[in-house]
């Protein structure tokens, strides 16, 4: 009976298996592929720190190599030491002249010989190449290269023994190094000098000599034993029939005065990089500057004390790459960094002979109380090594003032470093001393950056004083670049602030009577009309900013200043106005507002258009344009006064504060008493208050105005500055129309999920639709407002488009919101398609990309949370 | 507001006289607010007004683009003639200087005019065009320097759209064909040319699928070659020197060189003795790239002889034009892609052309750096981009809102999942830019170049910007809207409906699949439609992973595999940018921008207003039922 059914069908009991394989298919693939999905997501972020992590890693310098012991026969100190770019060979030059060149793998000296037969009395090698020159007793100079060459040959031409070598290896021979490269050929690197004949610049011999080379020719500074400056440019002359090159010396020379350093040699000579200044350093660290930019006529720039703090002794000085920055080592294992600014200040200038002045920079981490015995500079970066009299040696990063790495002695080595050299690619030290020498490697892919270089204040080489600056690449091998992300923080913020500015009132004030006045027909019509807008694509406002607003904006910069309070105002005087009409005609056309008001707007706009050039007469001296752009000289000018610029921007407080003092004012027996009015009374008495309430918000705004200019304060390079074509004004308006849907569609979400039974209670006690609004469902719906203002935040951070085609994309740090700037997005978009993979600016491009993920996820979380509080409070209700 | 009537009195007996009340008119007055709800109204009037102008201006631009407007002539009071299209006018403040350009004569009369207008006057931009001989594109002509009856439209001037250079306005002068004079006079020559200008283009189009086409295949089956040659050298581990010194002995062979081929000869047996010894499979490979290197060029000859037959008889067909200043252009028929007598034609004539223009605009290559021709590749670029994110990003949009909403124990954990999720959606899309660039390009498509392309190496295949890359990197984009989407269309589905699958036996993917997803269909379909939409307007990341200015060829194409992912591609927001921003002639891309911008927002606003009609169907379908 039990399997008999009243439909005749057979109940199944039992779940077929093939439901309950598919249900149980579908959960692990759902489940996989949804949580796969959703890690996918949160690996983006991963990614993006994975990639930017490597910025803020400290450098790795991993154990040394000791390499011969003695170089030479006599265990003397190097003076000078190099590395070739392979880190296969290396030399190391002697005070007598004599040079070993040595397999950097074992140290095994390849080579020994002799470059002159007299030894040299100075030398000097230039940071930055393989450049030398050496002088000598007789008072004539040699310079040259002391370097190494390279030569490929392939495995049919090679040497037998060397054909077995392992890719990568090398090893001592053929008068070099060989090492069998990636591509399987050979590669032979050998010890090259090329020094040019004697030239003769002097009649005495030559203490101190250094040289730099223009593209003009070699440029040479040297000091004499008579404490005589000679500045010598040389010129080479081929002779064209015998191929004999000789050197013609021509420039001048300038006595050192005496009283400095009591009568003795300075220790130090050293000629800056575009050969415009020398440098000549007594050991006590006083210091003279000689101007060398008319070369026969040398002429004292500046004396200066290297030593300020006083007392201690110089015992290390060397040029950074460009021989622009200058490294100066004490016997109190201090490093400093020096270079030549040029004041931006009129008075200060003026005061200089080369209109520049040399200034400590940098100060590095040095040996607490170990003298600096030698320094050495990187060649294409702003490393630098510093080697210390107890043998040890530190990189530095001397930009940012890092200490990289510390190199502690070798076991048993004791001897002061006396010449070190970073190798070529900045990925080897080569310290030496007269115990040996010691090859380090260096592993610090990103010297530049620290945590205080990226969003701290910096002194790069040539500014004034620590600034932020983002400057990624330039023409020049010896540019810095220069990775400060505030410059673009700081252009995002400044996009965001003017669009929301413009943005937010308009949207809200649009979102509040969509949803509280608006017939529900209309406003079914009208909303997704706007959420439409919002799929705009920002490529399409930003052509038309840049190319259609942009221009004409520029015409009409008055009137366009002019109609943010002409417009308000006409809307607000028409609304008094509207108040004149009977109740019953009101009401039947209150649905016309919007036409109306916009029509308002509208006669506002051609108002402030027609008054323009009136304001712009009477505000801006007639022109704008020049009134912005005029810095005072002394002269007189009809931009002179800031009172057209001060009546502009105070007016908002002023409208503000006024509103404020009205409404105060009105509040108590006024309001009683044109409540008891008539209604054409009261209107008539309403609008009397709005009149003499704007009379007076332009009163106090002029009277404000006026006292601030007389006071001289001038608004022009603050809010206000010279006029740009592509400008934050231009981006504020047509961001502005990016965020306003955004904005319009949360917010009046917002207020229409407000509990119907709210609104319905207060229109029930009597309140009118505005008192509904203002006091019950705005401040319900405030959180939800909030929320959508910072999701409209957050797309403007992030907005590409716009900025990067409206914005003129200078990386400046400036309020005027006549003038341009670069955000992280522009600049993500402009850089990172030309940033080489992995390199320093492609992962600090990614640090900017997370830089804005962050932003823009804890603005939206925020908002998101305030959103959920506010619905739970609205469910409450 | 009505009148305030007094309470009804229920506990006196007798009804008093009505006292007259204070009316409170004022009162009513005041909390009405008025002045405020008119500033909400004026606010949501100028958001409505703003938006819509700015549509508008778009609209009306872009659609204004292709009509033939008429070819004026001016004269001015300094003597100098212009022949140019009107483009736009516009009403300045003119200066001093501008005033000396006036011959003294004239130089009060105009003062006096431009004083009586309050210092304005009114100036015309021309199209002048004929850029090859006055070295501009556009003049400026002031109204008030036109000499007294200097301004006309000429009947025959022809404004002529070329391949290169611009274009070129004039008046046909003559027609030529190998040198002899076939045509002469205005009319005659323009007869002429409407007879042959057809044969030319054909003959045109002959020669540029000859050159792509075959010449292409040519050289694709060379680099084909090339590759597997490449293949097998790594297969072999052959040394490069090993094939170089082969590649010169067979070459020394072709020209009976003895002693290179000897040179060659020891090179190898050096390489050999080095311990390399190549095997019968490289012979072949090097043989088989050498045999089709050989037999491509006799090919190669026989096709640049026919381009060369082609090039002869195309440039035998001139059009002698006459400038308005009497100098004198011969412009080969096959150059010109259009010449339109804008004066003599009539409403429907501009019609023809006009929509003749749009032809070409929707279907044909750019030209001219973009700003002529066509912007069919960017169509086909952003349609095949999109489609290949729609299928990537549904599936799993889907499945991670179904986990969301149907599996995941909801907790904390899930809602903080799903706030993460919705907050995806705000991140700058040029983050996913970044993103795609570093992990896509550098990362996932070095990997794949590894493994299988490393013959090309290191040319990238994958391993930059791609139409592949772009598409998963604004799938990944566009994943938070479907999500959000899915998981709310699934959620609306009334929980009695599931109840009442479950007391009916079925079970959980059963109900999901028969029950929930029917259901909220719409609702999924409508998410992504919005994350099309999203998508095709999104430009920021793309540029960072293979949006390119001129992609030389199509993703899908006639070469086997047919789809090419790795290949760059054009999109109708990056062609925007680039003509808008990069452009070196701005303002005759600017009309091409403007109707660019037209395609877009339209394909745009297509795939949202559908999104909002499918909503508004669900929305229907499901009202009522509730409340």
């Amino acid at each position: 009976m039990a399997d008999q059914t009243f439909t005749g069908w057979v109940r199944r009991r039992t779940t077929s298996a093939r439901v309950k394989v598919a249900d149980a298919a579908a959960r692990v693939l759902i489940t996989t592929a949804g949580l796969a999905t959703i890690v996918a997501v949160a690996g983006m972020c991963v990614f993006l720190v994975a990639i930017a992590a490597p910025l803020f890693l400290p450098g790795k310098v991993s154990a040394a190599r000791s390499l011969a012991p003695q170089l030479a026969e006599d265990a003397a100190a190097p003076v000078h030491v190099a590395l070739d770019e392979h880190r296969t060979i290396g030399f190391a030059c002697f005070g007598d002249g004599e040079v070993v060149v040595f397999d950097s793998e074992t140290g095994d000296p390849i080579d020994r010989r002799r470059l002159f037969d007299e030894p040299p009395t100075a030398w000097s090698f230039v940071p930055g190449g393989d450049l030398a020159i050496f002088a000598f007793a007789d008072g004539t100079v040699r310079h040259g290269t002391l370097g190494f060459t390279a030569e490929f040959v392939e495995p049919s031409e090679i040497e037998p023994e060397f054909r077995t070598l392992e890719v990568g290896a090398s090893r001592r021979g053929d008068g070099g190094v060989v090492q069998r490269t990636a591509s399987g050929s050979f590669r032979i690197q050998r010890f090259a000098a090329a020094l040019s004949e004697p030239a003769k610049i002097s009649e005495k011999p030559v203490r101190l000599v250094d040289l730099s080379m223009l593209t003009t020719g070699p440029v040479l500074v040297a000091v004499d034993d008579e404490r005589t400056l000679h500045v010598k440019s040389v010129t080479v002359i081929r002779n064209m029939m015998t191929r004999r090159e000789t050197l013609r010396v021509s420039g001048g020379s300038i006595e050192l005065p005496p009283t400095i350093g009591g009568g003795s040699l300075p220790v130090h000579c050293l000629l800056e990089g575009r050969a415009d200044s020398a440098l000549l350093v007594w050991a006590d660290g006083r210091a003279l500057r000689i101007d060398t930019r008319d070369r026969s006529e040398p002429a004292l720039a500046e004396r200066l004390d290297l030593l300020p703090e006083g007392g201690g002794t110089i015992t290390a000085v060397s040029f950074m790459i460009g021989k622009t920055t200058l490294l100066v080592g004490d016997a109190d294992g201090a490093v400093d960094a020096w270079f030549r600014v040029r004041p931006s200040e009129q008075s200060e200038l003026a005061a200089l002979v080369d209109g520049t002045r040399l200034v400590r920079a940098h100060r590095l981490e040095g040996a607490a109380g170990v003298a600096v015995r030698s320094l050495a500079a990187s060649n294409r970066t702003r490393m630098a090594a510093a080697g210390f009299a107890d043998g040890s040696a530190r990189l530095y990063s001397v930009t940012n003032d890092r200490l990289l790495a510390t190199c502690p002695p070798q076991d048993g080595w004791h001897q002061a470093i006396t010449a070190l050299s970073i190798s070529p690619k900045d990925d080897g030290l080569l310290t030496a001393s007269a115990d040996g020498c010691a090859l380090w490697q260096v592993d610090v892919p990103h010297p530049q950056t620290t945590v205080g270089s990226i969003f701290g204040k910096v002194w790069y080489e040539g500014y004034e004083r620590p600034e932020h600056v983002w400057q990624s690449s330039s023409g020049t091998d010896e540019f810095e670049p220069k990775f400060g992300l505030v410059p673009l923080l700081f252009g995002s913020i400044k996009a965001t602030l003017y669009a929301m500015l413009f943005g937010t009132p308009l949207a809200i004030l649009a979102a509040i009577y969509t949803s509280e006045y608006l017939h529900p027909r209309t406003r079914a019509r009208v909303k997704p009309a706007i959420e439409v807008m919002a799929s705009l694509p920002s490529v399409v406002l930003g052509f038309l900013a840049a190319l259609v607003f942009a221009p004409l904006v520029e015409r009409v910069v008055p009137a366009l200043l002019a109609s943010f309070f002409v417009i308000p105002f006409a809307v607000l005087v028409a609304a008094h106005a509207w108040q004149f009409l009977p109740t019953a005609r009101a009401t039947r056309l209150a649905g016309w507002r919007v036409p109306l008001g916009l029509l308002a707007a509208a006669a506002g706009l051609a108002a402030a258009f027609a008054g323009g050039p009136a304001i712009e007469r009477w505000c801006f001296g007639g022109d704008i344009m020049g009134w912005l752009a005029w810095k005072p000289d002394g002269e007189p000018s009809p931009f002179a006064s800031p009172f057209g610029g001060w009546l502009l921007l105070l007016l908002p407080f002023s409208t503000v504060g006024s509103w404020w003092l009205v409404a105060r004012a009105s509040s108590g027996r006024m309001r009683t008493a044109i409540s008891r009015m008539d209604r054409p009374q009261a209107a008539a008495a309403q609008l009397a208050k709005f009149l003499a309430g704007s009379a007076l918000s332009l009163g106090v705004a002029a009277g404000l105005a006026a006292a601030l200019s007389a006071l001289g304060f001038d608004p022009r390079g603050g809010v206000v500055d010279t006029y740009v074509q592509r400008n934050a004004l231009i981006v504020g308006f047509l961001m502005g129309f990016a965020i306003i849907p955004i904005i319009y569609t949360i917010a009046e979400d917002a207020l229409s999920s407000v509990p119907e039974h709210l609104r319905s209670a207060s229109l029930g006690l009597g309140a009118t639709p505005w008192q509904t609004a203002v006091r019950i469902i705005v401040p319900t719906a405030m959180s939800g407002i909030f929320s959508a203002v910072m999701v409209g935040l957050g797309r403007a951070v992030g907005e590409t488009m716009i900025v990067l085609m409206a914005a003129g994309n200078t990386p400046i740090l400036e309020w005027n919101i006549f003038n341009g700037f670069r955000t992280l997005s522009a600049n993500i978009a402009v850089e990172l398609p030309e940033a080489v993979p992995h390199s320093t600016e492609y992962r600090m491009l990614f640090l900017a990309g997370l830089s804005l993920f962050m932003l823009t996820f804890l603005v939206n979380t925020f908002a998101e949370w305030v959103r959920q509080r506010f619905r739970k409070r609205a469910f409450a209700l | 507001m009505t009148q305030l009537a007094p309470a009804p009195s229920t506990l006196t007996p007798q009804p008093r006289p009505r006292q007259p009340r204070p009316s409170h008119q004022g009162g009513t007055l005041l909390a009405a607010g008025e002045p405020m709800v008119w500033l909400l109204a004026a606010g949501l009037g100028m958001a409505i007004a703003m938006i819509s102008g700015l549509v508008a201006l778009v609209v009306w631009n872009g659609a204004a683009t292709f009509w033939p407007v008429p070819v004026v002539e001016v004269r001015t009071l300094d003597g100098s003639i212009h022949l140019g299209e009107v483009v736009r006018s516009d009403t300045y403040r003119p200066d001093e200087v501008v005033l000396q350009s006036i011959p003294e004569g004239d130089r009060e009369a105009v003062r006096a005019a431009i004083e009586g207008e309050g210092g304005l006057a009114s100036r015309r931009l021309l199209r002048t065009a004929n850029f090859d001989l006055s070295g501009t594109h556009f003049t400026w002509v002031d109204d008030f320097s036109i000499a007294p009856g200097g301004e006309s439209n000429p009947e025959w001037a022809v404004v002529v759209e070329r391949l290169e250079w611009g274009r070129f306005v004039g008046v046909p002068l003559r027609g030529e064909q190998g040198g002899a004079v076939v045509a002469e006079g205005e009319e005659a020559t323009w007869t002429w040319y409407e007879d042959h200008h057809a044969e030319a283009r054909r003959l045109w189009r002959e020669r540029r699928e000859l050159k792509s086409d075959e010449m292409g295949a040519l050289n694709r089956r060379i680099e084909e070659a090339r590759l597997d040659l490449r293949r097998a050298e790594l297969r072999e581990q052959a040394p490069p020197e090993w094939v170089t010194a082969w590649t010169d002995l067979s070459r020394a062979r072709a020209v009976h060189d003895e002693s290179g081929i000897e040179a060659s000869r020891s090179r190898l047996a050096a390489i050999e003795a080095a311990g390399f010894r190549p095997n019968e499979r490289f012979l072949e490979a090097i043989e088989g790239y050498e045999a089709i290197e050989r037999s491509t060029e006799g090919e190669f000859a026989a096709l640049r002889g026919r381009i060369e037959d082609l090039d002869a008889q195309l440039a035998a067909e001139v059009m002698v034009l006459g400038t308005v200043d009497g100098q004198e252009q011969a412009i080969p028929l096959a150059e010109i892609v259009r010449a339109v007598p804008q004066n003599r034609l009539s409403w429907f004539g501009r019609l023809g052309v006009y929509l003749d223009r749009w032809m070409e605009f929707l279907l044909d290559d750019p030209r001219e750096s973009n700003s002529e021709g066509g912007v069919y590749p960017a169509i086909f670029g952003t349609v095949a981009m999109t489609l290949i994110m729609t299928i990537a990003v549904v599936p799993f949009g889907v499945l991670a809102a179904l986990y969301l909403r149907e599996y995941a124990k909801a907790g904390p954990l899930i809602s903080a999942v799903r706030i993460a999720v919705n907050n995806l959606a705000g991140v700058p899309s040029i983050v996913f830019g970044v993103f795609g660039l570093g992990f896509f390009c550098y990362v996932v498509g070095a990997s794949i170049d590894q493994l299988l392309f490393s013959a090309s190496l290191p040319n990238p295949t994958y391993g930059k910007g791609g139409l592949l890359w772009a598409s998963l990197t604004l799938a990944l984009l566009t994943l938070p809207v479907v999500i959000v989407a899915t998981e709310e269309a699934l959620a609306a589905v009334p929980r009695s409906m599931r109840e009442g699958s479950y007391a009916c036996g079925a079970s959980k993917w059963q109900t999901i699949h028969r029950i929930v997803l029917p259901r909220a269909l719409p609702g999924i379909m409508t998410g992504a439609i919005l994350a099309m939409a999203r998508g095709a307007g999104e430009v920021a990341p793309l540029m960072l992973v293979g949006a390119v200015k001129l992609a030389p060829e199509l993703p899908i194409d006639g070469t086997l595999p047919f789809v090419h992912p790795e290949r760059s591609f054009m999109h109708l927001g990056f062609h925007i940018y680039d003509l808008g921003f990069q452009s070196q002639n701005s303002e005759a891309a600017k009309p091409m921008v403007f109707t660019t911008t037209l395609l877009l927002i339209t394909l745009v606003a297509m795939l949202n207003l559908m999104a909002i009609w499918i909503r508004a169907r669900l929305r229907r379908r499901f009202a009522g039922s509730q409340f």
